[in-house]
């Protein structure tokens, strides 16, 4: 956790809160948080009273409006449009879903908040519930996520007996179901239309769209679907208000949201932190800096489906524009630090590995690129490739990118060509000492032509 | 019919074209005959955006779009042939192709291969792949008929999705995921439907192949014939297959108005019996007691010289013909004219079920909607009826109905494919039919269930003779839910739209004898008629079962359903036919059977097969017995003279299916040596018999057909097109040549169904049984 918020100073006064404040990690560090009498002790679902009393519905979209909370999914949708896209009445029910599918690697923070606080996101699920006028909402957990699973499974069952899900809730005539469904593992079963056919009870394969699923969803139904922490945010948000809420962030990138630190840093870790504080902030004071006082060769800063980020860029703002102009996104929120001692072919493998692991299957680019691409970094990675694979590898990428069902396929190139752009030579280094330039079995015989890690 | 649809314009490399609102801009390329390359596509199943394949370039739009998902919008400007197309395009093909195991000198597939074909036509020419492809063992079995080869898919999903969506049968699935991904069977499931076939015809590779398919011929080496399937009354639209002289297959040449562009493995595989060895090649004499080759003329003069021998000795009413349900309109109607105009008998008749007479004015008994119908039916009712063992393909197109949202009831003694799916099922004693639809009758007329004044009226007229058949009496004698029943009654009487089907062979039960008329007088009563998705009729056993009919292979009825008593068909036909016709009804096909002629002509039909020991006593007595068949049948084996004929696949003519379509049949084969086609046959007997008949070819004869009978006034070979047409025929616009074309016509009045039940009912209402074979 965030334990060194207090030692970090600023001049900025007209923050509510405080520069750093904890909206959606609060309370996450109470000893049995997850059990709902201790969640309520500590203000657990007063927000929900509020919601159910003072709000209409239609006020509470607003309401979200303008918190400008964005989507914590990967793609930074904003939450307030989307679910205003949902048809006013329709004659199949509607639904919302709460994607607790997290499998990005790098992404570990939907997992905290369902293993810590269960009922904040179940909280969370009955604002948006009423807000979106839905009646019945499901909660699709990862399947691997075993602990995570039963926490929450158990926080619906003590907000069933204690009467906050279910029929009139907190005698505001208000009903909602909610069912917790597990996956049975596979990353495309996050991607929201793969997510609705497995929860249908079908193989998870991406839909078609349009229709988007505000319009056909789940069963045919309009549908809301937002990740843990979109809806974990929103008790907050209630409780706080949009103005508070809003006040931290970026012009475009309001509020907070959580980090995922990972890699060659001294402190790893989950860290809630205003949009737009910068990378060095996180790697640096929060994370405590480069383990062992290696140097930092590169920073892939929203997951492993986005484009690697150099030292040089290591002041980039961390909201969705600054790191688009970056050319790189925000993703996830899965920040992964590699130091100079990481053989950027065996990470670049490592993770398109994943991708033709996770590929569905549906589509030609992806299921067939992947595949190859995997042959071919292997054989680089090994010391075996060719230095024309090199500009294959790009072509593979370039016949995928923008051709494949969806964003997976699209999302497995992003390692690729941004380490090729940013790394050729280490791959050159590859073939021409069939051996990789650092790390295990590492020779630098060509190394005097490769960019040294302080040069970046 | 034409609602003014709403066009949307666009133009696809640079060519301006018009389509629907809502089309995909596959189909506006299609319109434009602009190939887009497709593989999980298929017109028939939703659009599924898989394989990567129908890149088009859209202007405006960022990335390349795929042609089977995007639908049109006005001003778009689509191309086929960018650069970014053509690398797009080229870059799915060698992804394709890098685990293709390449194959193609001994796939089946080869030649007709839609990989092979867009390879060379969009693919990059060569391929930068190096490395392991994977590797599956090779073809595993995924039924009986059907194997798998792994290496060669393209997981396309299109027989998984066929198998799901459109036959709604157990059948194949994708099991794993990524490259690893592979079609699969549940092993608690097999993949055993009547449809299975056409996920082969639908692999674009060779991954799906059939069994008795494999490695026997190269897809250029076959002469392929559009043509109808000849193996059940529903009369697909096929394409026939020929190497050298075997039929291989028959695929589907998509007729949306009766197959919707699928076969089922009867039609596509079972055609062992026209590539038979034991098939005749000569003309046979009984000598000695035993069947002997002679020659066909000596065969034919043999033949007349009998006939005109039992005619003068005995008289022209000791001849008698049994016909075919098999054989083609123009043989039906030669045959029946062979023996009324030439030999001067009425005792012509064929294997059928029991339908009252026909007057004019009066819909002959057939379905009353069509198969395309069904689709817009709110219910079907199917009442003795096993369409996916007898009729499959109605079967399918019941399917695709429930998934429209109609309610099904199932009504049969036995299990039937269909339970699962349907809203109902209802299962009785067998042969109890006609007690059932007499006590839907008696719930009907005595619930006030009627619609209409007409229909009121009619149920007025019906009361009295349904008043004892109640549904208690039905659950007593054919162990029915009576409340099951009251229930199905509702749902017809309230139908938007009911189609009430039985099957023909129901009608023979002992139950069943005025089952035709009750079953019309189900949906008469209840508003059931007239309009698509309603109506009531027989679904029909065989091929021609309908064309046999209304060729007037009846003792009683001329061809087009006039009586034989008629004094106007008389005049006309007897002019046309310049002789003098019989004016009495002839024996029915049991009474034949029953020593009532002593020379039978028997033209492809096979009595002996189910006939009881009197009736083969009786066939053994004939003084004289000649046979057309492809085989040595039972009955042949009795006869004095066979003649070997040909299968519908060696000759020319026309069919008229369930639903009354009549459509073309085409020679896609030669004639086995030595065997002649049943029309050329019977030409040859006229003219032993000095007939002088000159027909050289079967347009000649539906011609004539057109000229003489007046239900299929009009028909010739060419207004039959492609497709066929369905009667009652209206007259059509006439062609650019001037010539007259002729249109079927959709509207079956009240007068027409009204006129059938009334001629089939004594004064009070009571039905008279109709005679049919077993009588
Ligand atoms: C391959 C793929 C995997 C995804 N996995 C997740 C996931 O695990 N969790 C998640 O919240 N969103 C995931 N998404 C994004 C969802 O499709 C969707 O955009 C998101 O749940 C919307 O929620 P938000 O608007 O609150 O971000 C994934 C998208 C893709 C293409
Ligand atoms: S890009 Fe294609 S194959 Fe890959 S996960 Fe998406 S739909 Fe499946
Ligand atoms: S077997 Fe044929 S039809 Fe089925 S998925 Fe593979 S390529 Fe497509
Ligand atoms: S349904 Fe009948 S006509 Fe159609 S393919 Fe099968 S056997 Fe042939
Ligand atoms: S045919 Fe269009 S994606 Fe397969």
């Amino acid at each position: 956790m965030a334990d060194s918020v207090d030692t970090i100073t600023t001049e900025n006064k007209t923050l509510p809160l405080g520069p750093y404040p904890r909206f959606v990690t609060r309370n996450m560090d109470v000893p049995g948080i997850d059990r709902i009498e201790v969640y309520r002790e500590h203000g657990g679902y007063a927000a929900l009273a509020k919601a159910l009393q003072s709000f209409q519905p239609e006020q509470l979209v607003e309401e979200v409006k303008q918190s400008g909370l964005r989507g914590r999914g990967g793609a930074g949708f904003a939450t307030g449009m989307k679910w205003s896209f949902l048809p006013p009445t329709s004659p199949k029910p509607r639904y919302l879903i709460v994607n607790c599918d997290e499998s990005e690697p790098g992404t570990f923070k939907d997992r905290m908040i369902m293993e810590l606080n269960p009922h904040m996101l179940v909280e969370g699920v009955i604002i948006g519930s009423y807000a979106t006028k839905v009646h019945h909402a499901f909660i699709y957990v990862r399947g691997e996520l075993a602990f995570a699973g039963r926490q929450v499974e158990r926080a619906v069952r003590e907000a069933y007996a204690a009467g906050l899900i279910g029929k009139n809730i907190l005698g505001s005539g208000y009903d909602l179901e909610i069912t917790v469904s597990r996956g049975a593992g596979a990353y495309i079963c996050g991607e929201e239309s793969a997510l609705m056919e497995s929860l249908e009870g079908r193989r998870g394969y991406p839909r078609l769209k349009p229709p988007f699923p505000a319009v056909v969803g789940l069963y045919g139904g309009p549908t809301v679907i937002n990740n843990t922490e979109t809806i974990s945010t929103l008790p907050a948000i209630v409780e706080h208000g949009a103005a508070v809420y809003g006040a931290y962030g970026t012009e475009k990138s309001k509020g907070t949201r959580i980090y995922c630190l990972s890699g060659h840093v001294n402190r790893p870790g989950n860290y809630e932190l205003p949009l737009g504080t910068p990378l060095r902030t996180l790697v640096e004071d929060f994370g405590g800096g480069m383990r062992g006082g290696k140097q930092l060769k590169a920073i892939i800063p929203g997951g492993s489906s986005v484009p690697f980020l150099l030292p040089n860029q290591l002041d980039t703002p961390m909201d969705f524009e600054s790191m688009a102009a970056a050319g790189t996104m925000l993703g996830s929120g899965g920040v992964i630090v590699l130091d100079e001692d990481t053989c950027i072919v065996g990470a670049v493998l490592r993770m398109t590995e994943f991708y033709r692991d996770e590929s569905c299957g549906k589509c030609t680019p992806c299921r067939e690129g992947t595949f190859w691409l995997v042959q071919l970094l292997e054989r680089l990675e090994h010391g075996g490739g060719k230095e024309s694979d090199i500009d294959l590898l790009n072509d593979i990428c370039d016949n995928m990118l923008g051709k494949c069902f969806c964003p997976l396929g699209d999302a497995a190139t992003s390692s690729i060509m941004s380490s090729i752009k940013l790394f050729r030579d280490e791959y050159i280094h590859h073939v021409r000492a069939h051996a990789c330039l650092v790390g295990p079995g590492a020779t630098r015989a060509h190394a005097a032509s490769v960019t040294p890690v302080s040069a970046r | 019919m034409a609602e003014q649809e709403e066009l949307v314009n666009l133009t696809i490399d640079g060519q301006p074209v018009s389509v629907p609102k809502g089309s995909l801009i596959w189909a506006a390329a299609q319109k434009l005959g602009i190939e887009i390359p497709i593989y999980c596509y298929h017109p028939k199943m939703d659009p599924l955006g898989a394989c990567r394949m129908c890149f088009v370039e859209v202007e405006k739009m960022p990335k390349l779009a795929t042609a089977c998902t995007t639908t049109v919008a006005e001003g778009m400007v689509v191309s086929t042939t960018s650069a970014k197309v053509k690398k797009g395009r080229a870059g799915t093909l060698e992804f394709l192709l890098i685990n293709h195991p390449l194959d193609c000198p001994i796939c089946d597939k080869g030649g007709e291969c839609d990989l092979q074909d867009f390879t060379l036509r969009y693919g990059p020419g060569g391929s930068r792949f190096d490395l392991n492809k994977r590797h599956f063992e090779k073809p595993i079995p995924v039924s009986e008929n059907i194997l798998l080869d792994r290496e060669r898919c393209i997981a396309c999903q299109r027989c998984v999705r066929f198998t799901q969506t459109v036959a709604m049968e157990n059948g194949l699935v994708m099991e794993q995921r990524g490259f690893r991904i592979e079609v699969g069977v549940d092993p608690a499931a097999p993949f055993d439907s009547i449809f299975s076939g056409n996920v082969v015809e639908m692999c674009p590779v060779g991954a799906l192949t059939a069994k008795n398919y494999r490695f026997v011929t190269r897809p250029w080496e076959l002469k392929k014939t559009p043509s109808v399937c000849g193996n059940c009354s529903v009369g697909c639209n096929v394409r026939v297959d020929v190497r050298v002289d075997k039929v291989l297959r028959q695929y589907s040449r998509t007729n949306d108005a009766i197959d919707d562009g699928w076969l089922c493995d009867r039609g596509r595989w079972d055609l062992d019996w026209i590539n038979d060895t034991e098939r005749l090649r000569t003309p046979l004499i009984r000598r000695d007691g035993q069947l002997q080759p002679v020659s066909w003329d000596e065969a034919l003069r043999f033949v007349a010289e009998r006939l005109r021998a039992v005619r003068d000795q005995r008289g022209a009413r000791a001849i008698g013909g049994i016909g075919s349900t098999h054989t083609t309109n123009e043989e039906a109607y030669l045959f029946q004219k062979l023996l009324r105009a030439g030999l001067g008998t009425n005792n012509v008749d064929h294997a059928h079920g029991r339908f009252p007479a026909t007057e004019p004015g009066a819909l002959p008994w057939a379905w009353s909607d069509s198969i395309a119908g069904l689709e817009q039916a709110s219910h079907i009712v199917l009442l003795g009826a096993d369409p996916y063992h007898r009729q499959p393909i109605v079967d399918l197109r019941i399917r695709k109905a429930i998934r429209a949202g109609a309610r099904v009831y199932v009504v049969t003694p036995e299990a039937n494919r269909l339970d699962r799916l349907v809203a109902g099922v209802i299962r009785y004693t067998a042969g109890h039919t006609g007690t059932l639809a007499r006590a839907l009758l008696n719930i009907i007329t005595s619930d006030g269930l009627a619609r209409g004044e007409q229909g009121a009226q009619r149920a007025a007229d019906r009361r009295a003779s349904v008043a004892q058949e109640t549904p208690e009496r039905a659950a007593q004698v054919a162990g029915v839910d009576a409340d099951a029943l009251r229930e199905l009654a509702r749902e017809i009487a309230g139908a938007k739209g009911a189609v009430i089907l039985y099957d023909e062979a129901a009608t023979l039960e002992p139950s069943g004898a005025t089952l035709a008329a009750d079953v019309l007088d189900l949906a008469l009563i209840t508003g059931n008629f007239g309009k698509p998705g309603a109506g009531a009729g027989p679904l029909l056993a065989d091929n021609n079962s309908l064309g046999a009919r209304d060729m007037g292979l009846l003792p009683d009825t001329l061809p087009g359903y006039r009586p034989v008593g008629d004094a106007a068909a008389h005049a006309a036909l007897g002019g046309a036919w310049l002789a003098t016709l019989p004016a009495e009804p002839g024996l029915s096909y049991t009474e034949m059977l029953s020593g009532g002629v002593k020379a039978l002509y028997v033209m492809g039909a096979n009595p002996a097969r189910d006939a009881t020991p009197e009736q083969l006593a009786a066939l053994d007595a004939l003084d004289f017995l000649v046979v057309q068949d492809l085989t040595l049948t039972e009955t042949a084996q009795r006869a004095t003279v066979v003649l070997p004929a040909v299968a519908y696949t060696e000759k020319d003519g026309s069919f008229t299916n369930t639903e009354r379509c009549v459509q073309l049949v085409r020679r896609a084969m030669q004639p086995l040596g030595g065997a002649k086609a049943d029309w050329e046959i019977l030409v040859g007997v006229a003219r032993a018999l000095g007939l002088g008949w000159t027909y050289l070819s079967p347009a000649e004869i539906l011609s004539e057909i057109g000229r003489t009978v007046p239900l299929y006034a009009g028909v010739t070979r060419r207004s039959l097109g492609a497709e066929g047409v369905r009667w009652p025929f209206a007259p059509g616009e006439r062609t650019p040549e001037g010539r007259a074309t002729i249109t079927g016509s959709p509207s079956i009045t009240w007068q027409m169904l009204a006129e059938g039940v009334a001629r089939a009912q004594k004064p009070g209402g009571e039905l008279i049984a109709p005679r049919g074979r077993g009588e």
